[in-house]
């Protein structure tokens, strides 16, 4: 009876780390769009005193997660608005934005993502937080990101922000 | 003999002070309060730490308070509540209070709020400003919410239409 108890949780020690590997290694649309959107803030994030090989390594990691044609729209309430196209546009302004950023934290809340019926897209809705040195309070912004599957891939093919008042 | 058995099954005082004398019983109570807890908290009171300084004097940096998500199941929002107003979820809300109301027309005139061309009086807002703002009509299920504490320029102070799936609830304190 106990032998029989012992290979039975066993089996389910097994089967649940079957499950979990099998998921890691092929995520579904919607968890591969999480993983990657926590990659995508960690390297928008900026650590303090990001040497200048550092900065252009991260900058182009950042923007690997975009797709060469992205479309970034910047919306913000008081200020103009601002559009972003393809891979370089996006480079250079993050380059820029990283040379006078100290430091900077990048944080993605409450992410759903919605993958289309035909699983070749989709969009995710969020709220982002970036953190500046010394400022107690963080920058807030709802986005809304659109995806497009290309191979095994989720690059990020447009980015709007979301007035939360208007 | 069997006194002495009974005398050794009877849990220490420790034990019973810390899970009582019936274990079993005393783990589903834990269980059962853990789930009302989680049940209050998701759905009933959401606690909340105000940040910033948009909601001054009435709400103060730092302090803890709760949203009371229920507050407009039966009714809709009404003027002068403060409410929390969601991003795209509930990590990071807007604490702002409701000025004008679906279907109002709102404006802004040396500083003083006005609903259908009729000054709003607003014993809550302590420092005097001189906003202006251009008469504005809101739709349906649309709120005009702003911050108590005016003593910014118009621009500075995050305020404006909400939408009715926005508002989470009424600040309880």
């Amino acid at each position: 009876m106990r032998v029989w108890l012992v290979r039975l949780v066993l089996l389910g020690v097994i089967a649940a780390a079957g499950i979990w590997a099998w998921h890691w290694l092929f995520p579904s649309p919607e968890q591969a769009i999480r993983n990657e959107l926590k990659q995508v803030a960690a390297a928008a994030s900026v650590a303090p005193n990001e040497g200048q090989l550092a900065r252009l390594a991260n900058t182009q990691k950042l923007v690997g997660f975009f797709s060469p044609d992205v479309q970034i729209n910047v919306d913000l309430p008081g200020r103009a608005s601002q559009s972003f196209s393809g891979r370089d546009e996006l480079q250079q302004a993050a380059l820029g934005a990283r040379s006078f950023l100290g430091s900077l934290k990048v944080r993605f809340l409450d992410v759903s993502v919605i993958v289309a019926p035909d699983r070749q897209s989709a969009e995710a809705h969020l709220t982002a937080t970036a953190t500046l040195p010394g400022e107690k309070l963080p920058e807030v912004q709802e986005l809304r990101l659109h995806f497009r599957k290309v191979d095994r891939a989720w690059p990020i093919d447009r980015v709007d922000t979301v007035k939360t008042l208007r | 003999m069997s006194t002495n058995v009974e005398e050794s099954r009877k849990p220490g005082l420790i034990q019973r002070v810390l899970i009582g004398r019936n274990p079993l019983r005393t783990l589903l109570r834990v269980v059962i309060w853990i789930v009302i807890i989680v049940v209050i908290r998701t759905y009933v009171l959401l606690p909340i730490r105000v940040e910033g300084v948009s909601m001054l004097p009435t709400y103060k940096e730092d302090g803890i308070n709760f949203v009371n998500c229920l507050a407009y199941v039966a009714k809709p929002p009404q003027r002068g509540d403060v409410v929390a107003i969601r991003y795209a979820g509930r990590s990071v809300m807007l604490c702002k209070r409701i000025v004008a109301l679906p279907g109002e027309q709102i404006a802004f005139h040396k500083g003083h709020i006005e609903i259908n061309g009729e000054t709003l009086d607003e014993p809550y807002v302590k420092k005097p400003c001189n906003w202006e703002h251009a008469p504005e009509r809101l739709g349906p299920n649309e709120y005009y919410v702003v911050g108590d504490n005016r003593s910014m320029d118009f621009d500075q102070h995050m305020q404006g239409i909400a939408d009715r799936s926005k508002i989470v609830g009424r600040i309880l304190l």
